[in-house]
């Protein structure tokens, strides 16, 4: 038998679910209801985390003295200088460091692992399947190795996109197009797992088992 | 096109009211959550190869599961974590949990221990399983964790210094770790543990995302990463091959029919196009 | 204060600690590796503490929509926005466990969970909508993005993988052969566009860093 507050919390969870799919039929007050709702929730939700996070990882170490930790918190409260006209540019300080840090790590692993790799793959692949002798895998990485060079030179913005260029540009939008293809077919069966969930939680879990105690 | 209302058959065709699709859309996803088809599903290589990058460490391994998942989507990856997290108890993995999202944390603590219980498999927490809380990483946190892993969690989930927790007194850093499990909701964090563990230390890694995500990882595939999940529908293929039945289940069979409405229309609206383009003034009236 | 201090010392900053990081990266010293550790770590602080921000933003925006459409309805609104936030931030404080108390997992799963899941899902039907007017094989390039679409979509089909079991290699061929190609290559170009724009901001001469607040 579910208790009370589960079937309550069914009860408003359904409530919610309906309101959003309510903006099918047209924009409307019950909609807008749960569009501010999450507004107000995910704002709270992240507040509290965060700031546990800072109080565990900052805030309690430097009470117990690893006074380093100072830098840091003083930099994160220097952020919201930024609200004030006047003092605006103080920001500029921890936003250098987030930026610097960040660019930082990312340029270092960008060359080897996003440029270098990746090329040396498609190389390899092609010429270890060139000494297999496996016709399929010669096709196969023969067809990468032409799709990732007119990708990257349909990418070239700095000519005219005309005779060679022009060709393989042409040829790499195709091939970025069965990319796009397939990650816009992910996202459709995503949003419609997604559906099939919430429908799912209205039939078996709210109904079904609070409801009707099935 | 003229904003005068539809009078060919193929402009017709193309101007269905789109409720249609949505009431369709409903009632067709709706039939096989009440009455199953129990379809098979047939496994996919980067879900073999996500498996099997499990099945092949010794038991006894660290496995780290950087969880970035989110309430919002558990829809589209719970059977996908829940499948993982089997398999990995199964085969006593020592599994280190953190969180890099916010509400990776709630799923965590509603799913460990009540969907998955690791004392099922014989597991002690500190021991065999330790869960580290939320941080908000991003890449830089993901490169600070795999350096020191106490910069950014100094404390697990509840408030125990790492130092006295029996499994990480050992632990302090990548070296220790054997295989990433990394779960994650935005498409272009595939980079990130490809940048900070991939590159700097080759630490074996696999991944797990959203269905749209999934033609994004492949470039990195089999060589940078040792496979992914996409969606829920890998993971239901997760399940099928490692034998943990779950949730993947039924989202996969309501697909069935769910997808028809859109392929309906689909169709409809190139037959429309094509209709239009050929038939042009040659369409009769249709009254 | 002078320009030195308002505009240029901060790029300084951030340049040296970017260049740093990339020491770490490329050298074998312990120093730029303990260095990097502990910079990589106070980012994950900072972004923690600045997250209240977000607070004041949706305020901002809260107001400007209120000032735009002085209704009852534009107020009851707002004020939704904020018995939420209030509801959840008590919820979290109150209760012994804070975020991991049954009470806010209440709120949590069943009102969050849901709208936010539900948004998700309304996506499928706008989706569906747009693709019936739009994804017509128009072109060439059409004609590529509906068969790369169409054949990954039915292969995720258990429906299409029994009854047309050819799709099942089909589609993963797609996957894994002229997706990679594709997206490879964009992978690639994209790396290079980073790559160039993080060298501009660690040289000073990216102008978004310059733009005040």
């Amino acid at each position: 038998m579910a208790l009370f507050v589960d079937v309550l919390g069914g009860l408003v969870g359904t409530f919610f679910i309906i309101s959003v799919l309510s903006m099918l039929w047209k924009d409307n007050p019950i909609f807008r209801i749960g569009q501010q709702a999450i507004i107000g929730a995910t704002m709270a939700h992240y507040i509290l985390l965060n700031f546990k996070s800072a109080l565990n990882n900052a805030v309690l170490p430097m009470l117990g003295g690893n006074l380093l930790l100072f830098v840091p918190l003083l930099l994160g409260v220097l952020m919201y200088t930024r609200l004030k006209n006047e003092i605006a540019w103080v920001a500029r300080y921890p936003t250098g460091v987030l930026v610097g840090v960040g660019t930082g790590v990312m340029i270092a692993g960008t060359l080897r692992g996003q440029i270098i790799d990746q090329i040396k793959n498609t190389v390899l692949d092609l010429t270890n399947s060139a000494v297999s002798g496996n016709m399929t895998g010669i096709i196969n990485t023969l067809l990468i190795a032409i799709g990732v060079v007119t990708a990257i030179s349909f990418f070239t913005f700095t000519r005219e996109h005309k005779g060679v260029l022009g060709i393989s540009a042409k040829i790499g939008r195709i091939f970025l197009m069965i990319s796009l293809g397939a990650n816009w077919s992910g996202e459709l069966v995503w949003y419609l797992t997604q559906l099939i969930g919430r429908l799912s939680w209205i039939i078996n879990t709210v109904i079904k088992v609070m409801l009707l105690g099935g | 096109m003229s904003k005068d209302k539809p009078v060919t058959f193929w402009e017709k065709l193309g101007n269905i009211d789109y409720r249609w699709l949505y009431a369709l859309s409903l009632v067709f996803t709706i039939i096989p959550i009440l009455q199953p088809l129990g379809l098979p599903v047939q496994v996919s290589e980067p879900t073999i190869g996500y498996c099997d990058a499990i099945n092949n460490l010794q038991p006894g391994s660290v496995v780290a599961v950087s969880f970035g998942s989110s309430l919002a989507l558990l829809d589209e990856q719970e059977a996908q974590y829940l499948a993982t997290w089997k398999i990995l108890f199964q085969k006593h993995m020592k599994v280190i949990f953190y969180c890099t999202y916010a509400d990776s944390a709630l799923i965590l603590q509603k799913h460990l221990g009540s969907k998955v219980k690791p004392e099922d498999y014989g597991y002690t927490y500190g021991e065999d399983y330790v869960w580290l809380g939320y941080a908000p990483l991003g890449e830089a946190g993901e490169a600070s964790f795999a350096q020191n892993i106490r910069g950014v969690y100094p404390k697990d989930q509840f408030d125990t210094p790492l130092d006295e927790i029996p499994m990480m007194k050992n632990i302090n850093d990548q070296s220790g770790i054997d295989l990433l499990i990394f779960t994650y909701t935005s498409c272009t964090d595939v980079e990130w543990p490809v940048r900070q563990w991939v590159v700097p230390y080759k630490k074996p890694t696999i991944v797990a995302t959203l269905g749209c995500c999934g033609p994004m990882a492949a470039p990195y595939y089999p060589t940078q990463i040792q496979g992914f999940l996409s969606g829920s529908g890998m993971g239901t293929e997760l399940e099928v091959y490692s034998g943990n039945p779950g949730p993947g289940a039924m989202m996969s069979d309501a697909k069935n029919l769910g997808i028809l409405p859109f392929l309906l229309f689909f169709l409809l609206g190139n037959v429309s196009y094509l209709g239009k383009r050929y038939a042009g003034g040659k369409s009769k009236e249709v009254k | 204060m002078s320009l030195f201090v308002r505009k240029q010392l901060p790029i300084i900053i951030a340049s040296i600690l970017g260049i740093l990081m990339i020491l770490a990266y490329f050298t074998t010293f312990d120093i730029f590796a303990q260095f990097k550790g502990i910079a990589t770590s106070w980012v994950v602080i900072v972004s923690a503490v600045t997250v209240a921000m977000g607070f004041v933003y949706m305020t901002n925006a809260q107001i400007k929509m209120y000032q735009m459409n002085k209704t009852p309805l534009q107020l009851a609104y707002t004020l939704t926005t904020y018995v939420f936030f209030g509801a959840f931030m008590i919820a979290g404080l109150a209760y012994k466990g804070d975020v991991n108390s049954p009470e806010y997992q209440w709120w949590f799963q069943n009102i969050y969970g849901n709208v936010s899941a539900t948004i998700y899902a309304v996506m499928y039907f706008t989706l569906a909508s747009s693709a019936y007017r739009t994804f017509v094989i128009s072109s060439i390039e059409s004609e590529a993005l509906v068969l790369g679409g169409m054949i990954y979509t039915l292969r995720q089909i258990p429906l299409f993988q029994v009854y047309m079991p050819w799709i099942v290699p089909l589609g993963e061929w797609f996957l894994l052969v002229p997706n990679v190609g594709g997206s490879r290559g964009a992978v690639i170009a994209a790396a290079f566009a980073a790559l160039v724009v993080g060298i501009r901001t660690l040289w000073g001469k990216e102008v978004t860093l310059e733009v005040s607040s």
